[in-house]
């Protein structure tokens, strides 16, 4: 990245405040989390099919022993599956990751929230099906879409992307509302 | 098909075109731990309920006054590509500089554009294969500018 103008550098004066840049946690620290747990979860979270403990353990940048631990208490949480047994692996369960998303909107927003973010989605997942002309993301060729609309692969990229965010969305907001329980009374409209 | 950091192969491949939804679960975990530490006055989600981007804010104390203000965006999708764009506002103008991973009309899926108007096209590169790596690359990289405000 380039260096700043001259004309945007501090003047003489204001050098005499600079920040103290040492003080700062590294880059490679603040990313990776400050707990071994971190790099397990980054590990497991990452992982696209089996995988051994020493490979989870090269994953994460620790010790056999330590892998091994965490791997016994992320299967009892849920977070990861045991696939075979000789030799041991495990695999991210991709339901749990799923269902965690959907107990956080349970518990960030009320029913009816949950009911405005849905209906603002599906009216959004309507427009992206009239701009596609397309009852599905899955169904669109990016390169196709691009020269018939005559525009660039990288916007047709961003809108696709944006058409698959929202249907996400739905499916997690109709999960969420699936498992809300019956007659729930909204808080704010009961204050 | 995609490897264990969830990148799709580069060359020209109907894959190379493919596209994914954000992946909420890594903006989330890079919203938690990007909170931590002095970097950022703020981040700010949109919508907030399962967000399609983060916008980081750095703290103005990293900057002299001719600087206004300076933000990281991050998009991050469930198939490994991603956008990052940090972008500044001076009185007379702006500077940007995106690193993205993504399908392009002019680019390998990984390149970026450079400042100070981030142009279209960009220059090609190779970006690391895990997010963290990617992500300490490009906090170093502002951290450099940041710092080159006040030398001499």
């Amino acid at each position: 990245m380039e260096d700043p103008d001259q004309d945007l550098k501090a003047t003489d004066g204001e050098r005499s405040t600079a920040p103290d840049f040492d003080a700062l946690v590294s880059p490679e620290e603040l990313v990776r989390g400050n707990r071994t747990r971190d790099d397990f979860l980054d590990a497991v979270l990452g992982l696209d099919s089996p995988a051994t403990i020493d490979e989870i353990a090269n994953h994460a940048d620790h010790g056999r022993d330590a892998a091994k631990e965490y791997l016994e208490w992320f299967d009892r949480m849920g977070i990861v599956t045991r696939v075979t047994d000789s030799p041991v692996t495990y695999e991210r369960n991709q339901e749990y990751l799923i269902w965690r998303q959907v107990q956080q909107l349970r518990e960030q927003y009320t029913t009816d929230d949950l009911l405005e973010f849905l209906q603002t989605e599906t009216e959004q997942d309507e427009i992206y099906r009239e701009t596609f002309d397309a009852e599905s993301p899955e169904t669109v060729s990016i390169s196709a879409h691009a020269a018939d609309t005559d525009r660039s692969i990288e916007s047709v990229w961003d809108a696709l992307s944006a058409w698959k965010t929202t249907r996400r969305r739905i499916t997690l907001l109709e999960r969420a509302l699936a498992s809300a329980p019956d007659g729930t009374t909204d808080r704010h409209a009961a204050a | 098909m995609t490897n264990e950091c969830g990148r799709t192969p580069v060359s020209g491949t109907p894959e190379d075109e493919s596209s994914a939804p954000v992946d909420f679960n890594r903006l989330s975990v890079i919203e938690e731990r990007l909170t931590t530490g002095n970097r950022f006055s703020h981040i700010k989600t949109q919508p907030e309920f399962a967000p399609d981007r983060l916008v980081c804010v750095y703290d103005s104390r990293w900057y002299p006054p001719s600087v206004q203000t300076a933000r990281l965006e991050i998009i991050w999708f469930e198939n490994g590509d991603f956008s990052l764009h940090y972008h500044e506002t001076h009185e007379d103008g702006a500077f940007d500089h995106r690193w993205d991973r993504h399908p392009s009309g002019h680019n390998t899926r990984d390149h970026i554009h450079p400042g100070p108007n981030a142009p279209t096209p960009g220059d090609d590169t190779s970006h690391p294969e895990d997010w963290r790596d990617v992500l300490s690359t490009v906090l170093t990289e502002i951290e450099t500018r940041q710092r080159g405000f006040w030398n001499e």
